[in-house]
């Protein structure tokens, strides 16, 4: 118990330093980076006593490190402020007339909960279909690491790692949707229009998971203590299910915590672009598109949290699993 | 050093290019590679067919195969008459170019980084580590898309970005075998004989534990090309009327119900040459495990 | 009883193959041999001679390349090589044990040792109900001495020392009562000490449990003292069988012959001192300690406190041999780091002629570098697997700016004359070369910077006796010509032994005696060293009985280390003072011993 409370303690406040840190690299960025958002609010017919009246308004023309603390401050209390862009009403408002101050814009926050349970959908689909694929078949393919389900495996996982997603979407689009009208694609009218768009986050999940997971399996079935277990009166099936399993679940753990997590969430920003599709993607890349710099630092902010807390969680079941990590 | 040089197959680098060399899928995936550069660095130079030329006479022009094909354009042609076979070729050496540097960036970034901090120890690897804690947090896209969106995106930003996002990766796996390496005996009798910290990280470590990396760094090469050709299809890669895959492939979505081929072709080729690569680290990768697995 | 008429195990002309690429090659041939209900058969060999090959046929373990290619193995009768799989499973670990040489991977390590255990009993002897077999396991646990059963029963596999875990692996063989217990180089991981302790049970045990056992080793000696017959093995062939004392007193073979000339000898050897010692220390270590911090698992702040070495003196007098000895985990390893100064030490110095080393800066730490050199243990692993044994060898000359070009060519050529290495090797790679090859390179690149003291750390362990005289051998010209100091930091008292002028034996982190080598081996002052003497394998009557002399259990763990003698724990001696202060004593200016009895 000493272990997960010192654990957790360690790890919670190292992942604050890091969310901190990206926070701040984000921040900087958008601010650093040329193209000025209030521009993009007023569009181009504002006179630039305009400009500069909304940007001291929105504290734009403070020093950075005010901003950066004026924005913590806020974050502290639950609040990712509000968007430049988005109504309220979530009707845009680039290059609008009735752009002056924020009072009926929307709130990053709201903004950013109203399109998570989309993405959480197209995510956990995505997850799933890729799983249910690739946990037998990488199973199956570790297990006999020269027979030819492991040449099928392999096969398959060099061809999903060489599927570019953007290429993937259009041929499945074309193909699946238009020409065999089967499923839907763009946009979201019910839950038939996530099936496309999960399919291919699977694809690229599954080409990971299949080769990491059999050849952890393989390296597992190496271990002497497998074959040691049948001499010593255990039958293979027990050693499988009982050793072998448990083990090769720590590499995949790992695997989802420092690899997939990413993978997952940048794959799906761009699956949701292509598909139109309202998450949190979608969301996101409009936004730079109209250089709405609250809504990137919250989501920058609030994904990387995300990816921090799985990183947590997965180490601590991990540790779980395995003692020696504790040490 | 002529007969020092004899003896690189004998070398555990040398002997990992062997068992690689033995794998049938690596000799399919280097000669598919090698026809498919040949192929984009000469037949845009030999070509007298203009990849960026518009030729609206010649627009929507089907593969030969197909009826409306001519041999002039083998693989057809896109919504302003460009060569189909020469804009991929060309998006294809764009995408080598970048997919490359990147990945060499990431990795000189990331050996330095990691064979310092994973020798050192201490405070040094402490921070080194945290900061790449915090990298690895941000998911490339939305690091790209901040960066690349929010500027006017130009070759060097792209590769910069992926350098970006990519050498904590690096960094770490050359930190932890570095971090491993440092304990090895090997080590241990070079301090004795006096060597300096920097000499044996550049005499001793490096040569040891980099090769298996850069062999592995094969696939990123790949990834980093899916990259650069989603950023083009986002609209913040290199801009038109520079060929990328990206941009093609973004300007093919609006014929995709009646010129299919504006968008398959291109992405065809970078399917093979994806294809080709991933063959390629993937028996580098696997006769790594092989030697340094039956090493010990 | 029926083993009068079938015995329990006949092995019948067996081969074993192993198919390689460039062609078939046996590993066993014709193998045949007898084994009754409740005996004790010792297999012998050297290490290559196919004992383990041996054992793993009987319980259908042969990894590929190796399979059974004729012959037959009887049990009870029936030929195991043939039965169909549902009777083989149902004589695995229930009538045929085995125990194999490294019990640190025979369990999963993500599994407590007692599910390990009740597992494997429930599934041998399906109509045990889980509490019984538990319980098996509690008294088992008891028989074997493992210290406080009920809590290591929950512990994991690599909490637990090799030797525990070997008893926990005796345990789970015998928990089935099997007819067949294969013990398979079972103490040649071990310290002597506890190799000797796990012997004794064995002995004890087999008793008890009316096993017949199978105990193959590679030390003659360690197998005399279970086996009521000896088989010795050689390249895959039986020699001969006989008693121990047959085989000992009338070997018919050559090879049996040189088996018993390899055995060690402590007390038959004569040992000569190096020629020239002066009194002046060429080193000199002055209460040197040397602490690890870890993370404590059990705190959620705070570390634990690992002693490694803790406060250590003695002076190594120019021209000497001076050996230090102790089993693992006495702190001998970060106490050669801290002689080479790889480490410096918490508290203490050490002074190279008279100089403190901890004074020194960097440029002079480097300078001091041409004095002393160290040779470790590995030659797999200490030279860098990428270079040419030339510039391996002349790497030193280069570092120090002592030579290039022509004179380094020169010199390297010199050295590598010097310490027998062929011509031709200088282009090779490490990994082209013989062990005794790369050891021979280890030395050239110690001494081709022309150095005053070397550090042999453990450089002469994984080399077989013969080598090592031979080795020994080139050290005593190279000490002759250059007047080289040697510390030879081993495990094995044998050696140190016959190299040795001095002696110092470690025990947790203490040198509990430094002694001459006469003194060590005839009049061991420390009961450590003593209880050391009495576990050594050998073929003479050895001078200290293993039943009043060996010790019970293990050194307690180096962190949190409780006051006083940290030997009392396990003295047969202890008296009351031991368990209160700290003893030191110095008997003269060569000769010390940490005991409160020599006060």
């Amino acid at each position: 118990m000493a272990f997960v409370l010192s654990f957790l303690l360690r790890r919670l406040s190292q992942g604050l330093v890091i969310i901190l840190l990206v926070g701040f690299v984000i921040f900087s960025l958008l601010r650093i980076i040329p193209g000025d958002p209030v521009r993009m609010m007023v569009g181009p017919m504002a006179s630039e006593e305009q400009v500069e009246e909304i940007a001291a308004e929105l504290g734009l023309r403070d020093p950075m490190v005010v901003q950066f603390g004026r924005y913590l401050f806020q974050l502290s209390q639950g609040d990712l402020g509000k968007s430049f862009i988005k109504n309220k009403s979530g009707a845009s408002s680039a290059g609008g007339r009735e752009s002056q101050g924020l009072d009926n814009k929307a709130n990053v926050l709201d903004l950013i909960i109203s399109t998570v349970p989309f993405s959480l959908q197209l995510a956990g689909l995505g997850i799933a279909f890729a799983l249910l694929f690739s946990i037998p078949l990488g199973i199956a393919a570790g297990l006999r690491p020269s027979g030819i389900i492991a040449k099928i495996a392999f096969a398959i996982s060099s061809i999903f790692v060489s599927l570019p997603n953007i290429w993937l979407a259009i041929l499945l689009i074309l193909v699946i949707s238009t020409n065999l009208q089967w499923l839907p694609a763009i946009g979201y009218k019910g839950f038939s229009y996530t099936i496309l768009p999960a399919i291919i986050l699977a694809v690229e999940l599954s080409a990971v998971i299949v080769r990491a997971l059999s050849s952890s399996v393989t390296a597992i079935m190496q271990e002497s203590y497998v074959q040691a277990g049948v001499v010593r009166g255990l039958s293979m099936g027990h050693m499988i299910r009982h050793h072998v399993l448990r083990n090769s679940s720590i590499p995949m753990l790992n695997l989802f915590g420092a690899q997939l997590g990413g993978l997952l969430l940048g794959s799906m920003f761009v699956v949701e672009y292509i598909f139109n599709y309202p998450g949190l993607g979608l969301l996101t890349i409009n936004a730079v598109f109209q250089r709405d710099f609250p809504v990137i630092q919250g989501v920058a902010i609030i994904t990387t949290a995300v990816l921090v807390l799985i990183n947590i969680i997965v180490d601590l079941i991990s540790a779980g699993i395995d003692r020696r990590l504790q040490y | 050093m002529a007969k020092e040089k004899a003896h690189f197959w004998y070398t555990v680098n040398g002997r990992m290019l062997l068992a690689a060399w033995k794998r049938p899928e690596f000799k399919f995936g280097l000669f598919v590679f090698i026809f498919l550069l040949l192929l984009s660095i000469f037949l845009p130079m030999l070509s007298e067919v203009s990849a960026t030329k518009i030729a609206v006479r010649d627009r929507f022009m089907p593969p030969v195969v197909m009826e409306g094909g001519s041999a002039k354009h083998l693989f057809g042609t896109d919504q302003l008459g460009r060569d189909l076979l020469l804009r991929s070729l060309i998006g294809l050496q764009n995408a080598l170019l970048i997919g490359v540097l990147s990945v060499l960036g990431m990795f000189i970034v990331g050996a330095i980084v990691g064979i310092v901090s994973g020798y050192r120890g201490g405070w040094m690897d402490t921070i080194l580590m945290r900061i790449t804690d915090a990298q690895m947090s941000i998911p490339v896209v939305i690091l790209a898309i901040t960066i690349l969106g929010v500027s006017r995106p130009t070759p060097y930003s792209v590769i910069l970005v992926l350098v970006l996002a990519g050498w904590p990766t690096y960094a770490r796996v050359i930190r932890s075998a570095a971090l491993s390496e440092s304990k090895k005996e090997y080590v241990r009798a070079a301090k004795i004989i006096g060597a300096s910290n920097t000499r044996i990280m550049a005499r001793h470590i490096a040569p040891n534990i980099l090769p298996p990396v850069a062999f592995i760094g094969v696939l990123d090469i790949a990834r980093m090309m899916i990259f650069e050709a989603i950023f083009g299809f986002i609209g913040i890669g290199i801009q038109p009327p520079t060929p990328t895959f990206g941009n093609i492939l973004a300007d093919g979505t609006k014929y995709l119900i009646n010129a299919w081929w504006i968008t398959v072709i291109p992405g065809l080729f970078l399917f093979a040459a994806l294809l080709s690569l991933n063959f390629i680290g993937n028996a580098l990768e696997k006769a790594r495990n092989d030697v340094l697995g039956g090493h010990h | 009883m029926a083993a009068a008429k079938t015995p329990l195990l006949s092995v019948r002309n067996l081969e074993v193959t192993a198919h390689l690429r460039r062609g078939d090659q046996n590993v066993l041939s014709n193998i045949s041999f007898d084994l009754g209900a409740g005996e004790v058969l010792g297999v012998i060999g050297e290490s290559g001679a196919g004992m383990t090959v041996l054992s793993r046929a009987i319980v259908n373990w042969l990894p590929a390349p190796l399979a059974v290619t004729r012959g037959e193995i009887l049990f009870r009768g029936n030929n195991l090589l043939n039965m169909p799989e549902e009777d083989a499973a149902k004589l695995r670990g229930k009538e045929i044990a085995y125990i194999g040489s490294d019990p640190t991977t025979a369990l999963d390590p993500t599994v407590p040792i007692g599910t390990h255990l009740t597992a494997k009993l429930m599934a041998v002897k399906p109509e045990m109900s889980k509490a019984e077999a538990r319980q098996r396991i509690f008294d088992l646990f008891d028989a074997v001495r493992i210290p406080s059963p009920k809590a290591r029963f929950n512990e994991f596999p690599f909490q637990f020392s090799g030797g525990m875990m070997q008893r926990v692996m005796i345990v789970d063989a015998l928990s089935a009562d099997p007819a067949l217990l294969i013990a398979d180089n079972i103490t040649q991981p071990l310290d002597v000490t506890v190799a000797k302790q796990i012997v004794r049970l064995l002995n004890g045990l087999k008793e008890d449990f009316d096993t017949s056992i199978i105990f193959v080793s590679s030390s003659l000696p360690m197998a005399m003292d279970i086996s009521q017959e000896l088989l010795v093995l050689q390249q895959g062939k039986v020699l001969e069988r006989a008693t121990p004392q047959d085989l000992i007193s009338n070997p018919q073979t050559d090879y049996t012959r040189r088996l018993i000339e390899q055995v060690p000898r402590i007390w038959e050897v004569d040992h000569t001192p190096p020629a020239s010692v002066s009194q002046k220390p060429i080193l000199s270590v002055q209460n040197a300690s040397k602490t690890y911090h870890t993370k404590d698992p059990d705190k959620v702040f705070g570390t634990q406190a690992v002693q490694a070495v803790r406060g250590v003196s003695f002076d190594i007098l120019e021209g000497e041999n001076f050996g230090i000895v102790g089993e693992s985990g006495c702190g001998k390893s970060t106490l050669s780091r801290l002689l080479s100064w790889i480490e410096a030490p918490d508290t203490g110095d050490i002074f190279f002629d008279g100089e403190s080393i901890s004074a020194m800066d960097a440029k002079g730490i480097k300078n001091l570098r041409r004095q002393f050199q160290l040779i470790l243990q590995d030659p797999y692993t200490c030279l860098p697997a990428h270079k040419t044994i030339t510039q391996i060898i002349g790497e030193p000359m280069v570092i120090h700016k002592l030579a290039a070009g022509k004179a380094l060519k020169e010199r390297v050529a010199e050295v590598m004359q010097e310490v027998g290495l062929p011509d031709d090797t200088g282009n090779k790679l490490p990994f082209q070369l013989s062990a005794s090859q790369r050891q021979r390179v280890n030395i050239a690149r110690a001494m081709v910077m022309k150095p005053r003291l070397l550090i042999l750390d453990e450089t002469l362990s994984s080399l077989d006796q013969l080598e090592q005289a031979r080795l020994l051998e080139l050290f005593d010209k190279l000490q002759k010509e250059h007047k080289f100091t040697y510390i030879f930091i081993s495990h094995d008292l044998a050696l140190v032994r016959r190299a040795c002028s001095r002696i110092g034996v470690m025990y947790l982190g203490r040198m509990a005696e430094v002694a001459e080598n006469e003194e060590l081996f005839f009049e061991p002052r420390h009961p450590y060293s003593r209880a050391m003497l009495s576990a050594m394998p050998t073929l003479e009557k050895n001078r200290y009985d293993a039943a009043t002399c060996l010790l019970d259990g293990e050194p307690p763990s180096p962190v949190n280390i409780p006051p006083g003698c940290s030997f009392r724990t396990r003295c047969p001696d202890a008296i009351d003072a031991c368990g209160k202060v700290d003893p030191k004593v110095t008997l003269d200016g060569t000769t010390q011993v940490e005991c409160h009895l020599f006060e």
